[in-house]
């Protein structure tokens, strides 16, 4: 089981993400974007591709948007091949948001994006702890899930969808993650529990297979019990909520 | 056919929300504008509005929709557009630029391009100007308001436009330099630069009198006359950023200077005296270094910016901390950057100071909101886009710093200890290594920052002395450094292009070697037309200078280049001890190095007691103590920062382990800590003190408190006592005024004082002499404003266990105690300003008591003792108290007979330091007096299930909410 983690251009979230790709039995590797192009083929000894974390062109143009282009140039055939294959794709935060502007996810008319990434209500950045809940999907990414509890940090986290699209969405279960309240109820857009105002307390999408989840929240940085908010009142359990992801990429090959 | 695209969110954005709050419910939209130096033909048009835009979520205008689009939002009649100045980093336009290069290869090229936002409005002339003061400034942007009609028509007439940078076609000839003129005339080359052919000076040098002629007394001996550019690099390399002269003068009987006597000497005192010396690296690096585990060092700095921060708030702060992020990439090998400290020191945001830098109102210092808010931006975009966390900080606010802010940012950075069985910390550029310059490329930004962060802020300060950082330029350059090249020992040497550009990095490396040839004209410049010296001196961001033994060059190179980093060989080392510098062939520098580095004339300072004014009585406002400690809560200084704790970033890395808000109730914390290494579960503890609020009564006490406190905030977050170091960074005003000096000397004294007590050794540090403004108030009354002298301590500590990390909340039944004795010193206090002010005294601390009660903590803790503790300081037990009941959202019971002898107000809010609020749990109670001393603590009350805090005064209870404290925390700062 091997990872392929990506770095470049902002990026700066590998060395956490392949981190946690490795403690749950992972093989993996950073490759740098201009790598990857100058050798696609590398693609084909991986089983997860991970776009982590960070600030890929500074978010110029949109979050996101500057590192999809320059992947959809250069490297488009080759990543719709590997998702359409028996593998997994996960990008975290500007991960999530380059999946978006690439259309991987929804991915439902399989051509340009259909979703878009817009600034948080707040019209802030926001660092923050949010619980999250697992809404009927049936992604390999969240399989017994039921409750997450995450950090956030993004200025662009509001997944913006047409209400049509919503619809056929909701209809596909293709919502990963929902932001709830302290009575894990959804959040209904209340801040901070949704921290940036998405429709729906949308924190997830995943693709009609389920094999690409896109995320806002990080499953890295709530890794061990002691990343978590006040550890030391409940310092039983080695980790934190976000092992369960990894640990489901691993489930998936096993 | 169009030389311009702009977008626009269909929905409304969050930062419209924000600005439409801000100004009265009015319609505002913003539009992304994009100004091409050539025009699009319709196919181009197309296909880049596709590459930088969104479909789902944006509109393009066009000439045909733009009508339609806009006024299906609003019937909009003001326009501002604020663009980059030319020559100014402009981040946007540079991504811009990439993404067409990239997708559109050939077929479009050699265009220029500059972004713009623009803002329309459905308001009066006053409601558009109003925005454009809170949004754009006039230092580094254009700002153009007019109509609707005209931007419509601006629209279909392609009237949209960018300026280039305009510079002077003129070719360089060497310029040589008369200095054998009067005094007078020497003085004017050092207050407003050299003169150009056309009378114009070029800006200031910062240099005195005497400096210029030490300058001609060596040129007399060497019989030839200076060049332009060495007159230049000297001022850069004798600046008091550079050489920090005050510090190493003689002052009064002190012939070896404040620095090597009190900071070094503390340093080394204490290594003799310890003899388990932790640290690696001091003063000489561009950070300091200590142990951290077997295999890794840990490494220091912080710097400040506030100069360029009074000038552009975000511009500059974010160049602080982006060029703080790069003296840890230039500590020894290259240190990975993990952490980010910030500490604001402003003006309050709700006031208006009207204070202009000239006559009749012109020249206005920026408004107070609008510091605090670029500043704090600036370190947002700085830390968040670098991917490095920024867990601890903080802010202070006091109307003294209404002329200048004080930016303090610092960085914490990670290196093995060896690599490739080398010790990483030692580097030396070899006689032959070629100098390599990565990064960023050369423009006009920042000339003379050096030599003028030595000057008052007056109107001659120059104005291209601010710069923008760009954090992506940064970070792929550092994950090339840290990543690639650092461990397979390429380079001999490296360091940071900071203040000074290159003649500085240059100068200071080549003291490695001996000395150094460069030849300017291989230097990549942003635009053309800059003359030697610009480049030589020019304080463009996001560069390295390193050292490269010739075999590893094309390597190198390649290395920088596959990452979309631009490298340049540019010279190379030697041993000869001479700076030489050419451009196209022509030498236009040589200098002996001795005479570069050594050759300024020595300052001899003398101080004198300060007079002391004293202090006003200020009625004691007769209110509840319940009041009395809301009013406290929400007053600024003991407020809340969680509004700027959750815009940083500080889990990035995976590595924030105890956070900057603590407890369920989300308390700012006084102290941080992030676990570096995946394998180790040692920690890092940082926190950071200043007290300018105490200086004028009392330097040397002053001095003492910031660092008993920054001490003492790592002893409570649990940090091995052996493992602590300190970092000092002196921002102080009028430095050439004796009183001054004075308290300068005091406060330097009690450093080395508190320092060797504790034990705790100064690593690194940093000083800012002249931090006044000098202009003129509304009426035209020629005013100063200095600040107050502001010592920063920082400190880092090593906590070896994960088990030894404290919490600041208590837990049900748990017994409350207070460690160290409460005096009555109220002076200067918060209560003293919010409250008013009784007879009292300062701080002061006692480290004979402090010791004992640090040692009988770290004791405690580590067996287990200790359930919740937190570090008594501004507002004294009571703010302690409340805080610890808003983070744990538990009730407590404090009894106040235990006060002792002296008032429930001196008790409660008194500001005597080292002392520490902590909770155990009941069976610990025994064991817990095995260990302290009966007169080191006092049991003040017990945790209970309640929602109240109860103070109990013989018979007469007080309660106070826990939800209303909470509030009253929690509230809004006014004017951020």
């Amino acid at each position: 089981m091997k990872v392929l983690v990506l770095s470049g251009y902002g990026i700066n979230c590998e060395n956490e993400t392949l981190h946690a790709f490795e403690v749950v039995g992972f093989k993996g590797k950073i490759v740098h974007i201009n790598d990857l192009i100058q050798n696609p083929k590398q693609l084909n000894n991986y089983q997860v591709f991970a776009i982590p974390g960070g600030f890929s062109y500074g978010d110029d143009t949109g979050s996101g948007n500057a590192m999809a282009k320059k992947i959809m140039t250069n490297l488009h055939d080759q990543l719709i091949d590997f998702s359409l294959k028996n593998k997994l794709i996960i990008g975290i935060c500007n991960g999530c948001q380059i999946l978006i502007n690439l259309g991987l996810v929804p991915n439902l008319n399989k051509k340009d994006p259909e979703v878009a990434m817009i600034e948080n209500k707040s019209g802030s950045y926001e660092c923050r702890w949010v619980d999250v809940k697992v809404n009927n999907n049936k992604s390999p990414w969240l399989k017994n899930i039921s409750i997450l509890n995450l950090p956030v940090a993004h200025q662009e986290g509001q997944f913006m969808i047409p209400k049509n699209l919503l619809k056929t969405i909701k209809a596909n279960n293709l919502i990963g993650l929902q932001y709830i309240d302290h009575d894990k109820k959804l959040a209904k857009g209340k801040f901070p529990f949704n921290p940036n105002g998405s429709k729906d307390d949308i924190a997830a999408l995943t693709n009609q297979n389920g094999n690409i989840l896109a995320m806002m929240p990080h499953p890295e940085r709530a890794f061990y019990h002691y990343h978590v908010p006040n550890w030391q009142n409940n310092n039983s359990k080695k980790f934190g909520d976000g092992y369960k992801i990894f640990v489901n990429a691993k489930k998936f090959f096993l | 056919m169009t030389n311009t695209i702009q977008i626009l969110s269909i929905e409304k954005t969050g930062k419209e929300s924000l600005l439409q709050k801000e100004h009265n419910n009015k319609s505002i939209k913003i539009i992304d504008g994009y100004f091409f130096s050539k025009n699009l033909d319709n196919q181009k048009f197309n296909k880049i509005s596709k590459l930088i835009s969104n479909e789902v979520s944006q509109t393009i205008l066009t000439k045909k929709n733009v009508n339609k689009v806009l006024s299906s939002y609003s019937n909009f009649n003001w326009v501002v557009e604020i663009k980059f100045l030319p020559g100014v980093t402009d981040n946007i336009a540079s991504t811009v630029k990439e993404i067409i290069n990239d997708n559109l290869k050939s077929s479009f090229k050699s265009f220029e391009l500059g972004s713009t936002k623009i803002i329309l409005i459905k308001g009066r002339k006053d409601d558009i100007t109003k925005i454009s003061n809170n949004e754009a400034n006039p230092l580094i942007q254009t700002i153009k308001i007019y109509s609707f009609k005209k931007y419509l028509s601006n629209f279909k007439k392609n009237k949209f436009k960018i300026e280039n940078v305009k510079l002077p076609k003129k070719k360089y000839s060497k310029k040589e330099i008369d200095l054998d003129i009067s005094d007078q005339d020497l003085s004017l080359i050092g207050k407003l630069g050299i003169e150009e052919n056309d009378k114009s000076r070029r800006g200031t040098l910062g240099l005195d009198l005497e400096s210029l002629k030490a300058i001609r007394n060596y040129f007399y001996t060497i019989k030839r006359k200076p060049t332009d550019v060495e007159i230049e690099t000297l001022a850069q390399t004798w600046s008091e950023h550079c050489k920090h002269k005050i510090f190493s003068a003689k002052i009064d009987d002190i012939q070896e200077g404040i620095f090597k006597k009190y900071i070094k000497g503390a340093t080394e005192k204490i290594i003799q005296l310890r003899k388990d010396n932790f640290c690696v690296s001091l003063f000489t690096d561009n950070a300091g270094g200590i142990e951290f585990n077997k295999d890794w060092i840990i490494c220091h700095k912080v710097e400040t910016h506030n100069t360029p921060s009074a000038l552009d708030p975000f511009g500059g702060a974010i160049t602080g901390i982006v060029g703080v992020n790069r003296d840890c990439l230039g500590f020894g090998k290259g240190a990975k950057p993990i952490a980010n400290t910030y500490a604001y020191y402003l003006a309050d945001p709700n006031k208006n100071y009207q204070l202009y830098r000239q006559k009749n109102n012109k020249d206005p210092m920026l408004p107070a909101n609008f510091i605090a808010k670029g500043i704090i931006s600036g370190v947002r975009v700085g830390g968040n886009c670098s991917g490095i966390p920024t867990p601890q900080g903080n802010v202070y606010f006091d109307d003294r710093f209404a002329g200048k802010p004080l930016v303090f940012c610092g960085t914490v950075g990670i290196i093995p200890k060896k690599i490739k069985g080398k010790l990483s910390y030692k580097k030396k550029a070899n006689p032959g290594d070629i100098i390599l310059m990565a990064g960023g490329r050369v423009g006009k930004d920042g000339i003379h920052g050096a030599t003028f962060s030595s000057e008052e802020l007056d109107p001659n300060s120059p104005v291209s002395a601010v710069q923008i950082g760009d954090p992506i330029t940064q970070k792929k350059m550092s994950d090339v450094i840290i990543r690639e090249l650092r461990d397979e020992n390429l380079y001999s040497s490296i360091t940071d292009n900071g203040a000074g550009g290159l003649s500085s990095s240059i100068g200071e490396m080549a003291k490695e070697s001996g000395g150094f040839i460069v030849n300017l004209e291989k230097v990549p410049l942003k635009y053309n037309g800059l003359y030697p010296w610009e480049i030589w001196v020019s304080e463009s961001q996001e560069r390295m200078t390193l050292a490269i033994p010739p075999a590893n060059v094309k390597k190198v190179i390649k290395k920088f280049n596959s990452r979309g980093v631009e490298a340049t060989i540019i010279g190379k080392f030697i041993k000869k001890e001479k700076a030489i510098v050419k451009y196209n062939k022509t030498e236009i520098l040589n200098l002996d190095m001795e005479f570069l580095h050594e050759g300024y004339p020595k300052l001899n300072l003398k101080t004198s007691f300060p007079k002391i004014t004293k202090v006003k009585k200020k009625i004691i406002k007769k209110i509840s103590l319940i009041d009395k400690l809301n009013k406290l809560l929400s007053s600024p200084n003991i407020v809340s920062k969680e509004f700027i704790a959750t815009q940083y970033d500080h889990e990035v890395q995976a590595t924030s382990i105890i956070k900057p808000l603590q407890g369920e109730g989300k308390v700012f914390g006084n102290s941080t800590a992030i676990k570096p290494l995946f394998d180790d579960e040692k920690s890092i503890a940082l926190s950071q003190a200043a007290y300018p609020q105490y200086a004028e009564t009392n330097p040397y006490d002053m001095a003492g408190c910031s660092i008993d406190t920054a001490y003492k905030n790592l002893i409570v977050s649990g940090a091995n006592s052996k493992k602590i170091a300190i970092l000092d960074n002196f921002c102080w005003c009028s430095s050439d005024e004796p009183d001054r000096l004075y308290q300068l000397k005091e406060a330097a004294k009690a450093c080395y004082d508190y320092a060797v007590a504790y034990q705790v050794p100064f690593i690194s540090g940093k000083d800012s002499m002249f931090n006044d403004f000098k202009g003129f108030n509304k009426t035209g009354k020629s005013v100063k404003i200095s600040i107050p002298p502001t010592l920063l301590i920082s400190s880092i500590g090593v906590v070896d266990k994960i088990s030894h990390l404290t919490k600041i909340t208590p837990d049900n039944g748990d017994i409350l105690l207070v460690l160290g004795n409460t005096r009555n010193e109220l002076q200067d206090s918060v209560y003293s300003k919010i409250i008013g002010y009784e007879k009292s005294k300062n701080p002061v601390v006692n480290t004979k008591d402090s010791l004992r009660i640090y040692k009988n903590f770290e004791k405690a803790n580590k067996l287990g003792i200790i359930n919740s503790a937190i570090g008594v300081d501004l507002g004294g037990l009571g703010i302690a108290i409340t805080k610890m009941a808003i983070a744990s959202n538990k009730g407590l019971c404090i009894d106040l007979k235990s006060k002792n002898k002296i008032s429930v107000d001196q008790f409660l809010f008194s500001e005597t330091q080292s002392r520490i609020l902590v909770s155990l749990k009941k069976n610990k109670l025994a064991n817990f007096k095995k260990i302290f001393k009966i007169s080191d603590y006092t049991i003040i009350g017990k945790c209970t299930s309640s929602d109240t805090i109860e103070f109990k005064d013989n018979k007469k209870i007080t309660k106070g909410k826990i939800l209303d404290f909470a509030k009253s925390y929690k509230k809004n700062i006014k004017g951020l």
